[in-house]
């Protein structure tokens, strides 16, 4: 008796998770019907890029950040490593540490025109949106709760132990903490880089303002402009030596050798994102996609009819109570 | 048909007159070192020299091709070595003495010319031998050839010379009337303050100054045993190591034109005393201002400045190894994830999921 009580309540049990998750696994949108989450794993995507991401002006700017900040890297490391062997043979590829350092420079203002272009693109598009109240926080930049619950869903699904992966924005959590960091590294590599770069009018501008607002403890107000300027040159090589190797061993890894990104992820030149990319990581701004753009509502439509999708069966063998084993539709499927 | 031969005779006349000047102007040896009594008779030969009491070999051969170039190619070899009356000579015992007057007048000057000038100013500063000084120390001190070693003439391009500034070193040991006249006809060894490159300079100094045993047997001050080490800390320091001829070496803030008057901080000929370094900074920073003087130029140890900037430093440590372990690590987490659920590295015929799950349901379990 108490044995089929028990299979009883698990068999309620299943039959409400079964429940719930058929309702997180199939998103309903007008016109199209009911949306798969891993229907990214059947679409056909194009390499250079199905659906709109960036704008021209964000890719210009990332082409001038992207060079001035080889540039940047290559003349200013052999100055911090100048010890090392390889130093000076580099710096001779410039033509000699003046003109490197001329380099320098005119790099480093290439990149600030480039972050000033930036925040007046993000600030006229944000005026443009809000007038035409297409405006959403949520399609934005701006860090939130839920992308610490994101990544904590990621996590999950890593482990195996969720079925799908969190559905997010246009910008998920590696996005904002990578733009965050930017933000952060600009600022404190042009305030360093401009006290190293003019060392008579920083010394002069921090004791004389900051130094009578400001009590540091301990440190005398004749001291400031060497404690400024012992601070710069810290924060100058550190930051930048950070940023180098994020870049090189994160943002380098994400966007050229992850597979399905492997060997280069053509948006930073066409501006556009795979369709396949944009549901797997970005689903609600697929979902975005499909109400703004009427021919990608009918190609899913199109496809939801081919693979024969009613919004009761579910597609994929990621799925616990799957009711096939083999993936249906689109895709060859190569035996491993 | 006459004609064309004349012509051929004089173009082959002329062809040969150019190539015959040009074999003569190729030829040309560059001027004879001066050696009227023929010393080169003995020294020219390679194996001039002899084996003293205590079995040290010595070798005397001169060089005639290397003096011929160097600085004091004009200068008979007994202006300097004045104690040789007679030849052969006996064992040489005296020294050479640079403040010795040679055989040699500079332009427009009556005297004949002499080392004195500046060995006086040298005698003054911290590197001369002072009366109180211990036996140690007045062994330690540098010389004339400690320095010095008969340099040679360097070729360079009279286009890259700051004029007004290497014509106050002339002024150094020249008469001012007629070493203008004189620098402006004649090529010139002195490119820059100084005519060494500036990590010949730093190389030179740090012989002694980063010998830290005998820094602290002559018992120097703390910051004076870690100057070198500092220095090269400094963006100074590093541009010099790399190269640069623009940056500061030692000799362009701790001497002034003289180059040889150095002196101890506390002394107020000093270019570094106090009232002094605003002028030294300025030769290059033109805009120096009181606050700009206090920055370090020799900094110390990293960390060992401030409180605020060892925890400053501390911090980005945390950031930096956080940050690239946390991220790498995501990275490589996500990619074993997706990985697992059948993602391949190429996206071939419109999809890059292609391959089977991996992952295990529950029923296998």
């Amino acid at each position: 008796m108490s044995t089929f009580s028990k299979v009883i309540s698990k068999m309620t049990e299943i039959g409400a998770r079964q429940k719930a998750e058929a309702a997180e696994y199939f998103t309903h949108v007008d016109g199209v019907g009911p949306v798969p989450r891993d229907i990214y794993k059947y679409v056909k995507s194009n390499p250079y890029g199905d659906l709109p991401r960036y704008s021209a002006h964000i890719v210009i700017q990332h082409l001038l950040v992207f060079i001035t900040f080889i540039l940047l890297a290559a003349t200013g490391l052999p100055i911090y490593f100048s010890d090392v062997f390889w130093a000076s043979y580099f710096v001779s590829l410039f033509g000699g540490i003046d003109v490197a350092r001329l380099i320098h420079r005119i790099a480093a203002f290439v990149m600030m025109f480039a972050a000033a272009y930036h925040i007046v693109t993000i600030a006229a598009g944000t005026v443009r949106k809000i007038r035409r109240h297409e405006f959403d926080y949520k399609r934005t930049q701006l860090p939130r709760l839920k992308d610490l619950f994101d990544i904590i869903h990621d996590i999950k699904y890593f482990l195996g132990r969720e079925p799908y992966r969190p559905k997010m924005e246009k910008f998920m959590y590696k996005q904002k903490a990578h733009y965050l960091a930017i933000i952060w590294g600009n600022f404190v590599l042009i305030a360093a880089g401009s006290a190293l770069l003019f060392p008579d009018i920083m010394a002069r501008l921090f004791p004389e303002t900051l130094g009578r607002i400001l009590p540091l403890g301990g440190i005398d107000a004749d001291s400031y402009s060497a404690f400024f300027q012992d601070l710069a040159r810290l924060m100058h090589a550190d930051e930048a030596v950070m940023a180098l190797i994020l870049l090189a061993f994160w943002h380098w890894t994400n966007v050229h050798l992850v597979p399905g990104r492997f060997p280069i992820q053509w948006t930073f030149l066409t501006g556009k994102i795979t369709r396949e990319h944009q549901i797997e990581e970005h689903f609600l701004e697929y979902l975005h996609n499909l109400r703004e753009i009427p021919e990608e509502r009918e190609y899913l439509k199109n496809l939801l009819k081919e693979l024969k999708i009613d919004g009761s069966k579910t597609l994929s063998t990621g799925d616990q109570n799957a009711s096939f084993s083999q993936p249906v539709g689109a895709g060859p499927v190569e035996k491993t | 048909m006459s004609r064309i031969l004349k012509k051929i005779r004089i173009s082959i006349f002329a062809a040969l007159l150019v190539a015959g000047i040009t074999i003569l102007l190729l030829s040309a040896s560059p001027t004879e070192a001066a050696d009227e009594y023929n010393c080169l008779m003995c020294h020219k030969h390679r194996s001039t020299g002899r084996i003293d009491e205590n079995g040290k070999r010595w070798n005397y051969n001169v060089d005639e091709f290397l003096y011929n170039h160097s600085v004091h190619r004009s200068i008979e070899c007994r202006d300097c070595h004045t104690y040789i009356t007679k030849v052969p000579h006996d064992p040489v015992t005296q020294k050479v003495d640079c403040a010795n007057q040679c055989h040699i007048k500079p332009p427009f000057a009556q005297e004949k010319f002499s080392h004195e000038k500046i060995i006086g100013i040298y005698n003054q500063s911290a590197h001369g031998i002072g009366a109180e000084d211990s036996d140690e120390l007045k062994n330690a001190k540098p010389y004339c050839k400690y320095c010095h070693s008969n340099p040679m003439y360097t070729r360079m391009s009279e286009t890259a010379v700051p004029y007004r500034e290497t014509l106050q070193r002339c002024f150094n040991c020249h008469p001012e009337r007629g070493v203008v006249q004189a620098y402006r006809h004649i090529t010139h060894r002195l490119r820059k303050k100084t005519s060494r490159a500036s990590q010949e300079i730093v190389q030179l100094c740090a012989t002694c100054h980063q010998d830290v045993e005998l820094m602290k047997k002559l018992n120097v001050s703390e910051r004076a045993i870690t100057a070198v080490e500092s220095y090269n800390r400094s963006i100074h320091g590093k541009l010099v190591q790399l190269g640069s001829q623009k940056a500061a070496n030692c000799i362009s803030c701790h001497a002034s034109n003289a180059l040889h008057d150095i002196y101890k901080k506390d002394d107020p000929r000093a270019t570094i005393y106090k009232d002094n370094i605003l002028n030294t900074c300025r030769q290059c920073h033109e805009k120096t201002n009181n606050w700009f003087i206090k920055i370090a130029v020799h900094p110390s140890e990293e960390h060992g400045r401030n409180p605020i900037i060892y925890l400053v430093s501390i911090f980005f440590r945390v950031v930096l190894y956080g940050a690239v372990f946390s991220m790498v690590g995501l990275m490589l987490f996500e990619t074993f994830g997706r990985w697992t659920d059948g993602i391949k590295f190429l996206l071939r015929g419109g999809t890059s999921w292609r391959g089977q799950s991996r992952r295990r349901s529950k029923k296998e379990k």
